[in-house]
């Protein structure tokens, strides 16, 4: 405590109110600068501390537990050095922010310019450290794809204090290796993101969505696949599509969205394309579930190859639990939602019979997030064929197992 | 390197891949000496041209054994010299592995080999309504896996991204020899993201998956000529500044119309100063906007002649000069120097302002010719080999515009790789921290240093050595061009 | 090897994929990047090894490259140079020499050419039969029996074919060695569709071979004889304008001011002041006037090397062709890449060539043409040959000429 203190940055102890998955920390930093990180850091080194960054807190429960957790880094105070919290350089359509801003200032500071970072489906009171270290993307992503191909430069701390940047300012770069890439969906083991910089887009113009409910998806599957095909294909180019599936037991919406000038034109265009399937509307405003998670306390991802992703929907429609389904159709990367009171032993038997089923179509499943109590038995990450390379990346860039040791993929 | 390792690791390369395909003949392997880039040169220890993942992997395993480096070269294109040889080691030469193996539509992918060219996979799925988006102007010679070794970009970029942006999954062989597969669906770190753009220092590609793009419903390609750099400049500002996103804008100077002209005959209006691709693509209504827009936008800003393409042969007419410029100065000047610098959009008039001022200062003329969507110079630093010190001034030129682009936080290279060429510049862009920290990286996957080295960093790391904590001012921070870099 | 034109090259690799054996074998030095290289490795002081003549023999000389390449450089002289070079310096194995011999003492000279065809004219059965012990024994005399097409009955040209309708030009014409003597079917046929158009066409009886065939295999001297008495053949024949309906005929002629450069005695002014044009080259320029009657067929197209690259000629021959009513046309795919024939590659380089002539005929097949056209013989015979290898049916062939022929003279298909 001794040493945080000397660094000079807010230390405080921590309350039960903010811990690191269930795991409560010893202590609270609150840096205001990459420098003041560093110095965190080589304290945390000298004394074996563990340390898990945080922002918002708005996925702090993501991935496994910790398996200890001394210091809790707070990103929100993170100013760029020159006390700014964004350097938004407009006319090059690129931004610089501090990672522990959040997502809302974020949109609010670039729309002044007709701007934005064209990532959706993160909660807005999470910062950009928290989006990034997550890796989480929405319905967008089918056309501007995720936080790694919008992010074009990083600044980190590493577990010894060490300050490292890669990438840079402009969009067009390829000098070095790219850490960004490394960092995102890292889960804070690898180091602190404390600066990140963003390629931007115009906001467009217009924007419509032309939604449908198709016929009973477990009747109708093979429906449901065409249309997806068809959408994906669609030369009006839709920038998301979506499909919303709240009960297993009754049809799934599907809606999509076009942006631009000519956003109405081509929503007509889009509509014909869906009437087939029911009966499609078209609206200015987003559904009311657009972009949010179909749950919050026991929450999977699925990933399938795209044309498998009716399979994946069948998939979980026929384990028999009452699921919440929501995702980027197109892109087959689904959100499934589950009571936070799901039975332990049915949960488990879920996730790796979905994970079976899956893996058959060329896919996996992540257990975003899900209670100890409910996850005890389940490996929340599942398998991947690069984990022996992944755990030495951990080796070399934290020899010693201190950032948020455990929380990732393989126990990493 | 004794050379009786050589011949003893080329044996067990006989035995492998069969004598055909391992070349040990001193007149063969000097014609690997170099790649696109040809002031670098090294005559390869052997070369092997394997056939299969296997097969690299065998060999990898057997460089392994006998400590020897390697290198993978795919059509040996890359003007940064990332695929230079090393005489005391293995060039695996990636050009018979080029089959299509899979193209999947359902799925918007295709698999492919290394050695399949960009251009194959278009011309594979055109036909299906589809194409492969990044679009390095080497299209039709490159092959994917030089792309993913060099995180290939091209004039469409802008818009779509680069390689890494569409690249879904990858088969390698590691340094060590093992075969890997790398997804977008498996969780984890973003290995494939890391790998992409890596220049062959992680270990070898054997097997490309690639996103495919739908081909879009409309393209419009319009060429505007300007009296001067500047005023195409201010036209590019202004059409990025009206929310328009083209698929590519492009600017050509005068000197490198003049070669374009003398190569391809490409036509593009007399007495330009500057000429302006500007390709616009997606949905028809879009398109028909951003045209009205484009064109309103160039005469105000001085255009004096705009032509205007809508079918693949005009648009083919018009690109013609643009694709082949690079190769085309050949004709207007005996030798060359290409620069790959980028800059932030907003500071290309005063980097071009400069650059002239440098041409100016040391008598060496420059061609420019630039992705100006997104900032990326290619400065084509001309120059008579044959003139005594000539050689000498257009390197200072061309290392000169390279420090105007980091001054200006721009970076050395926005598609050709660092290589062998540029990593003298690296610790001018990155301190010593941000370089180590990447050297974790490569030590992660390659902790004997065995696949290519001596590209990227200017210095290679031990990686038994612990990174200690280093202190000092970050470059930047120190010159004042940035708080933290 | 001038190393000038060497240095011309930067090394871009452009040329790669438009390169017949780097298409089949993939390795550098068999590209014409690669060769360059050797070429400065020789002109640098390494002597010609044989692994670097085997480099330079296994070039079509198809100047594929040569339309690739953005830098200009001059592949067509350099090989040219290069194979002199050969030549001179390169000791060949026995077998390879007495091969080359004979094919340098037969295929220039038309009246030997005749001689030989007495024992090519065995019935394909016959042929088919001898053909794999041929190949066993020599794979080189297997192609050329192979290749060797039925001998068509001769059609003896007159001196002078005068022009139908009014005079619009008088133009000589070429008759060529192997067109002359395998195909003369294709000399009658420019000469008629000459005619037609409004043309006088002179045919010199005295004419022999331009030295198109040992120009590219780096017989020189016989080249530059070859080219002066074809020179004051023209000459006597008092025309100003050599029409040519053989592809490599042509661009070699249209080279001769530049191989005759360092004859002195005027030869290059003399050749200056004779225009050779192609067939289809000079049709087109001179523009359609007798009428076109339909011919209901899908042809494909196969671009001859030595038009289209050497010469640059591609349009011209589909335009005409697209100017018989009915007629549709087909592109083959990899259209730029050489079918293996190119001269007397397929003699030299046997395997090369079938490679290249398999990978042709299935491109070929795959458009679903009724008809071939082409514009040399050597293409012809080449994907006639590789198509009757697969055992697939024969798809009939026809020179550019034959086509127009029939169109005008309103025959209902192509004879």
């Amino acid at each position: 405590m001794e040493a945080l203190h000397e660094t000079g940055v807010t230390v405080r102890p921590a309350t039960p109110d903010r811990t690191a998955g269930g795991v409560l920390p010893r202590w609270v930093a609150l840096p205001e600068n990459t420098d003041e990180v560093a110095a965190l850091m080589r304290v945390s080194a000298a004394h074996d501390l563990a340390v898990v960054p945080a922002g918002g807190g708005t996925k702090l429960g993501w991935g496994n537990p910790p398996e200890r957790c001394d210091l809790l880094i707070d990103t929100r105070r993170l100013l760029l050095g020159n006390g700014s919290a964004v350097e938004h350089s407009a006319g090059d359509l690129v931004a610089r922010v501090s990672a522990g801003l959040s997502l809302d200032v974020l949109d609010s500071t670039l729309s002044r310019f007709g701007q934005e970072l064209a990532l959706d489906g993160a909660p807005r009171a999470g910062t950009v450290g928290g989006t990034l270290a997550t890796a989480v993307a929405g319905p967008r992503r089918f056309r501007y794809g995720t936080a790694r191909d919008l992010l074009i430069g990083i600044t980190v701390v590493l577990a010894d204090g060490t300050i490292a940047s890669s990438g840079g300012s402009v969009v067009k770069n390829v000098a070095g290796y790219d850490l960004g890439k490394l960092f995102t969906g890292s889960y804070g083991t690898l180091g602190v993101i404390t600066e990140a910089t963003f390629r931007l887009h115009p906001i467009p113009a217009d924007r419509r969505w032309i939604t449908v409910e198709p016929a009973s998806l477990a009747g109708a599957g093979h429906g449901t696949a065409e249309l997806v095909t068809a959408l994906a294909a669609a030369l009006a180019e839709p920038s998301a599509i979506e499909l919303d599936w709240p009960d297993l037991l009754g049809p799934p919406t599907m809606s999509a969205l076009v942006e631009g000038v000519a956003a109405g034109a081509r929503a007509e265009t889009v509509r014909r394309l869906m009437d087939g399937y029911g009966s499609a509307l078209i609206t200015a405003e987003a559904p009311t579930w657009w972009a949010v998670p179909p749950g919050a306390d026991v929450l999977l991802e699925l990933r399938v190859p795209p044309a498998a992703a009716h399979l994946a929907l069948r998939a979980v429609a026929a384990r028999g639990l009452p699921a919440r389904v929501r995702g980027s159709v197109a892109s087959a990367v689904l959100r499934v939602a589950l009571p936070a009171d799901v039975d332990e032993a049915a949960f488990a038997e879920f996730v790796t019979g979905l994970r079976d089923d899956l893996r058959r179509l060329g896919g996996g499943l992540t257990v975003l997030t899900a209670p100890s109590e409910v996850a005890r038995r389940v490996d929340r990450w599942g398998p991947s064929g690069a984990l022996p390379l992944m755990r030495r990346i951990k080796e070399r860039f934290d020899p010693d197992r201190r950032m948020s040791p455990g929380r990732f993929a393989g126990g990493i | 390197m004794p050379t009786k390792t050589l011949d003893e690791s080329a044996r067990r390369f006989e035995e492998l891949l069969g004598p055909g395909s391992v070349i040990t003949d001193p007149v063969r392997l000097r014609t690997y000496e170099c790649d696109g880039l040809t002031h670098h040169r090294a005559t390869p220890g052997v070369v092997v041209l394997p056939e299969s993942a296997e097969q690299i992997a065998a060999v990898v395993r057997i460089c392994n054994e006998y400590g020897l480096p390697f290198v993978a070269r795919g059509a040996g294109t890359g003007l940064s010299g990332g695929a230079l040889p090393r005489s005391d080691g293995v060039l695996v030469v990636t050009s018979k592995m080029r089959r299509i193996l899979s193209v999947d539509v359902p799925n918007r992918r295709a698999t492919v080999e290394p050695g399949v060219t960009n251009l194959a996979i278009t011309e594979a799925v055109r036909d299906l309504g589809y194409y492969y988006a990044p679009d390095p102007s080497s299209q039709q010679v490159c092959t994917i896996g030089g792309n993913v070794a060099e995180n290939s970009g091209g004039a469409h970029c802008l818009k779509y991204g680069f390689t890494v942006n569409h690249v879904v999954g990858l088969e390698i062989v590691t340094p060590d020899g093992d075969i890997v597969e790398l997804t977008d669906v498996d969780p984890g770190y973003d290995l494939l993201g890391a790998f992409v753009g890596s220049e062959g220092t992680l270990g070898i590609a054997t097997k490309v998956v690639v996103r495919l793009s739908r081909l879009p419903e409309a393209v419009t390609t319009l060429l505007a000529a300007f009296e001067d750099i500047e005023r195409g400049g201010r036209a590019v500002s202004a059409i990025i500044g009206g929310g328009i996103v083209p698929a590519a804008i492009e600017m050509m100077d005068a000197l490198a119309v003049e070669a374009a002209e003398a190569a391809v005959a490409c036509a593009y209006p007399e007495g330009a100063g500057a000429v302006l691709i500007v390709e616009l693509d997606g949905p028809a209504e879009e398109v028909a906007h951003q045209f009205g827009e484009v064109t309103r936008i160039c005469r105000e800003n001085g255009a004096f002649e705009i032509r205007v393409a809508d079918d693949p042969v005009e648009r083919a007419a018009i690109w013609r000069g643009r694709k082949s410029a690079f190769a085309a100065v050949g004709r207007i000047s005996p030798a060359y120097i290409v620069q790959d610098g980028v800059v932030p959009r907003t500071a290309l008039p005063e980097v071009l302002a400069r650059i002239d001022g440098l041409s100016r200062e040391y008598g060496i003329r420059v061609a420019n010719v630039f992705h100006a969507g997104d900032g990326n110079l290619h400065p084509l630093v001309l120059f008579d080999d044959a003139e005594p010190g000539a050689g000498e001034r257009a390197e200072i030129v061309s290392g000169r515009i390279l420090d105007l682009c980091i001054e200006h936080g721009g970076s050395i290279t926005g598609e050709h790789g660092v290589g062998v060429d540029k990593s003298r510049y690296m610790p001018k862009m990155f301190s010593d921290d941000d370089l180590d920290t990447m050297q974790l990286v490569r030590c992660a996957f390659d902790p004997r240093g065995l696949s290519n080295p001596g590209k990227i960093f200017p210095t290679p790391r031990l990686c038994g050595e612990v990174p200690g904590v280093r202190k000092g001012v970050h470059p930047l921070v120190a010159s004042g061009q940035a708080e933290h870099f | 090897m001038d190393p000038k034109l060497i240095n011309d090259c930067v090394h871009c690799g452009f040329c790669l994929p438009s390169c017949p054996t780097y298409v089949l074998w993939g390795e550098e030095m068999d590209s014409p990047r690669g060769r360059i290289h050797l070429m400065k490795q020789h002109v640098e002081g390494t002597p010609l090894t044989p692994e670097m003549a085997g480099h330079f023999d296994a070039c079509l000389g198809c100047m594929s490259c040569v339309s690739a390449c953005p830098s200009g450089v001059r592949y067509d002289r350099l090989i040219e140079q290069t194979r002199a070079e050969v030549e001179q310096v390169h000791v060949r194995k026995p077998d390879d020499r007495a091969l080359r011999a004979l094919v340098f003492q037969l295929f220039p000279y038309p009246r030997r050419l005749r001689a030989m065809r007495l024992p090519l004219r065995l019935s394909a059965g016959l042929r088919r039969a001898i053909a794999p012990r041929l190949e066993r024994i020599n794979p080189s005399l297997a192609a050329m029996a192979d290749l060797a097409p039925p001998a068509a009955a001769r059609e003896e040209l007159p001196r002078v074919l005068p022009a139908r309708g009014p005079r619009r030009a008088t133009v000589g014409m070429l008759t060529g060695c192997v067109q002359g003597e395998f195909f003369p079917q294709v000399n009658a046929a420019t000469a008629r569709v000459l005619a037609m158009e409004g043309c006088d066409v002179v045919i010199p009886p005295s004419q022999g071979c331009c030295g198109a065939l040992s120009l590219h295999s780096g017989q020189e001297r016989q080249a530059l004889r070859f080219a002066k008495r074809t020179i004051s053949t023209f000459e006597r024949a008092g025309v100003d304008t050599i029409v040519v309906n053989a592809a490599g005929c042509g661009s070699t002629m249209k080279d001769y001011a530049e191989i005759l450069e360092a004859e002195g005695g005027g030869w290059a002014d003399r050749a200056r002041a004779i225009r050779v044009a192609d067939l289809a080259e000079y049709l087109a320029a001179l523009g359609p006037v007798a009428e076109r009657h339909p011919l209901p067929l899908t042809v494909a197209y196969h671009d001859a090397c030595h038009l289209a690259h050497a010469q640059g000629i591609r349009s011209e021959p589909r335009r005409l062709l697209e100017g018989v009513p009915g007629l549709v046309l087909k592109e083959i795919a990899e259209s730029a890449i050489c079918c293996g024939s190119a001269g007397t590659y397929n003699l030299f380089q046997p395997q090369a060539a079938r490679d290249l002539g398999d990978r042709k005929a299935e491109r070929v097949l795959a458009t679903g043409a009724d008809l071939l056209v082409s514009a040399n013989p050597g293409c012809t015979m080449q994907i006639a040959s590789a198509i009757r290898r697969r055992g697939d049916a024969p798809i009939p062939v026809a020179h550019t000429a034959q086509v127009l022929d029939a169109s005008l003279r309103g025959l209902t298909e192509v004879p």
